[in-house]
């Protein structure tokens, strides 16, 4: 098979030709961010994001005394869990087994893809619908589906709507959230029998029909899973449309594809997670479905399918779990840390190129894909720890964030000597009260006089220049806290000058 | 994948992952997360259901019940339904009302000698779906809907209009309560589809506008009996 996983990724335009980074994965968040910036629309949508989702996720963590206690019940639980994790994959196995199901074991994408081609020729399937799952987007199962001649049609209003447009969701949960409502109606329309109006119920009563028929003659469903129980063996589908309800109960044949780390052990794991889900990711108490699969229809039952099938992932997930960024694999995808973050709300989710979008994008991007290919997302945050706030098992993202920039700058630079040099220099300096001295006063002369009339610098030389190139750097004080006490330090309790010392923000 | 190799691997890295464990706050206890349902779990239930866009009858017996159904039908000019098979739905003598008012009440599940498209259709094509519930858990306003023999998951999935009658001894307070209520079910007859349901068919795709019944039910009526 054409190597679908690098196919994705080829966006530097051959032609000469603008890239449409809605439509392709790339590795140029530079360019596609800027892109981002000067577009109108896309500013407007996400304005509206950080005001409705944003606010939502923060109002519901406050109405929710137990909020606080339920978000780190759930991290424990994530955190045990990966500790023993080979274990309750077992189980989960044994239980999915009794239930009448089958597991089947992935490795990588190219191998999850495979597996599911052959389940669905072995059952004849022609036609396939899906319902919201970011893991077949990771494994980039579509373009495979179609390629092999199986109609693939995607359920949840959103990412139908991206899939007729040609494009790439460019938020977790809500997929279609960069495009306006004319530009839905536009795209929608293409596949009417006359224009349909820029009404946002109107456009979802068309696709209601339009899908509706799709649900009725598909021969399988996928679906991804926001839990897998252990105990149970049971899938988890959270949403609010009922299209995974429609996708796992009339086709005769479901795939469920997880990756490994959304197994929860008990039954009784699940509702601490369904407590804080819905209210991180859109501000709801629950979502409006939560459905919980176990196997095909057992003896008796008129509904559900008669085939089960659950493909674990791995894609890289071990080499994670195995590492200092382990952390990153308690994400249970609810796009709040997005919805919280400053740069995110400016850039969009098509900017960072990858599947994954946002904070967690920003660190399972380049965990997933490489590095140095994605070595603008590590610095795409300013730290500010919004994300963390914001998330429902309180990953730690800035630190994981400053983890990668660690290990990107190792791989770049390895240990260079000159910013060794100046590190061993600025530590003799420091250790020294008369190298401190020389030091300050010769910045503050250097620097402080240099640009007197400005609390901050505009231009550094040469390789600091860097700084300068997009920000302001703060100036250092003009005149030394030491030399200031030295003169008025007797005249107590004298405001010091502004921008003394720090010369930063006063 | 061999799955022997896949789990050896996994066993390696998790392993490994151990010196990588976060600490995490030991004394915090499930307690802390339960909300209940109040003085009045019939009454946290109805206002939960309702704010997440249901629309709540809370009546003294099963005949006001009953007699709400009827006026909900009625609304919608409904012609067909179709129903569980379940005790409630017995016990209320639905399908008798229903009848008397000339509207058809088929069940949700198979009927003697019908194909799978001929049910599809004739499910597709009903106006209203008339349910009970496993359990109503009053902290969330949620329904849960346990797809065992009669209670098929269709009837509250397919119909624009889904209408679930709870008896006062369904509702427990807690989602973890109903979580409680689900472990006896656990071993040997788990069922295959268990739904939670928290009001009615939404999406906020364009634009983040709400919209309503974009695949299921755009109506979520709930009828709880307090006798």
């Amino acid at each position: 098979m054409a190597d679908l996983d690098t196919v994705a990724r080829e966006s530097t335009s051959h032609d000469g030709g603008a890239v449409d980074f809605r439509a392709r994965e790339h590795h140029e968040f530079l360019v596609a961010s800027r892109q981002a910036l000067e577009s109108a629309n896309l500013q407007l949508a996400l304005a509206r994001l950080g005001d409705t989702l944003g606010q939502r996720n923060r109002d519901a963590y406050a109405a929710y005394a137990g909020s606080a206690a339920m978000r780190e019940l759930a991290r424990g639980i994530k955190d045990r869990t990966l500790a023993e994790l080979d274990q309750h994959l077992e189980a989960l196995e044994a239980s999915v087994r009794r239930n009448g199901g089958e597991v089947h074991y992935a490795a990588d994408a190219a191998d999850a893809r495979a597996i599911v081609l052959e389940l669905l020729k072995r059952r004849g399937c022609r036609s396939v619908v899906k319902s919201k799952s970011m893991t077949t987007e990771e494994i980039h199962l579509n373009p495979a589906l179609q390629a092999a001649g199986i109609e693939t049609v995607e359920s949840d209003f959103g990412e139908y709507i991206i899939q007729l447009a040609g494009q790439r969701p460019s938020h977790l949960v809500a997929p279609a959230v960069h495009l306006t409502v004319g530009e839905v109606a536009e795209v929608l329309s293409r596949h009417a029998p006359e224009p349909l109006p820029a009404d946002a119920t109107a456009l979802a009563q068309f696709a209601r029909g339009q899908l509706r028929a799709k649900f009725a003659a598909a021969d399988a469903g996928i679906t991804g899973a926001n839990f897998a129980v252990a105990e149970t063996g049971t899938v988890v589908v959270v949403e609010n449309e009922g299209n995974a309800r429609f996708t796992t109960t009339l086709p005769r044949v479901h795939i469920a594809i997880a990756g490994i780390e959304k197994v929860i052990p008990r039954l009784a794991d699940l509702p601490v997670f369904l407590k804080i889900l819905a209210r991180a990711a859109t501000g709801q108490t629950m979502s409006i479905y939560t459905s919980l699969l176990s196997g095909p229809r057992r003896a008796g039952q008129a509904n559900g399918p008669e085939e089960f099938h659950l493909v674990l992932l791995d894609n890289g997930r071990t080499r994670i779990l195995e590492g200092p960024l382990r952390e990153s694999l308690f994400c249970i995808r609810c796009g709040a840390c997005l919805n919280a973050c400053p740069v995110y709300r400016a850039v969009g989710g098509h900017a960072y190129g990858g599947v994954y979008a946002g904070p967690i994008g920003a660190v399972l991007t380049p965990l997933y894909d490489g590095l140095t290919q994605n070595e603008h997302l590590p610095h795409a945050s300013s730290l500010c720890g919004a994300c963390q706030a914001a998330c429902p098992v309180k990953i730690a993202i800035p630190e994981l964030l400053i983890k990668l920039r660690d290990r990107l700058h190792e791989a770049q630079h390895g240990s260079g000597m000159l910013e060794s040099l100046a590190y061993r220099t600025w530590g003799v300096l420091l250790r020294s009260a008369l190298g401190y001295r020389v030091a300050t006063w010769l910045a503050s002369r250097a620097l402080g006089r240099s640009q007197a009339s400005s609390r901050w610098l505009r231009w550094l030389p040469g390789a600091l220049g860097g700084w300068t190139s997009s920000r302001d750097f703060p100036a250092p004080a003009r005149e030394r806290f030491r030399d200031w006490w030295r003169r008025e330090g007797d005249r107590a309790p004298a405001t010091p000058p502004r921008g003394l010392d720090s010369g930063g923000r006063a | 994948m061999n799955r022997d190799v896949f789990l050896k691997r996994v066993r390696t890295a998790a392993a490994a992952g151990r010196s990588y464990r976060v600490t995490t706050n030991d004394r915090v206890e499930r307690a802390a997360g339960y909300v209940g349902g109040g003085p009045d779990p019939i009454a946290r239930f109805a206002e939960q259901a309702t704010a997440a866009g249901g629309q709540v009858d809370v009546v003294d017996d099963p005949a006001a019940g009953v007699a709400r159904l009827l006026q909900i039908c009625a609304q919608h000019s409904a012609r067909e339904c179709i129903a569980w098979d379940h005790p409630l739905v017995d016990r209320w003598s639905v399908r008798a009302a229903l009848a008397e008012r000339g509207i058809s009440v088929a069940s949700a599940g198979v009927l003697p000698g019908e194909d799978a498209a001929t049910r599809r259709r004739r499910l597709l094509s009903a106006d209203v779906g008339v349910t009970s519930v496993g359990f109503a858990a009053a902290e969330t306003g949620s329904l849960a809907m346990i797809d065992d023999g009669g209670c098929d998951t269709v009837a509250s999935l397919l119909p624009p209009v889904h209408v679930a009658l709870v008896s006062h001894e369904q509702v427990v307070a807690d989602l973890f309560d109903l979580f409680d209520a689900l472990e006896s079910r656990k071993s040997a007859d788990w069922p295959s589809s268990v739904v939670f349901i928290t009001g009615p068919s939404k999406t906020g795709d364009v634009e983040l506008k709400l919209t309503t019944g974009v695949h299921g039910p755009k109506h979520w009526h709930v009828i709880v009996s307090r006798s």
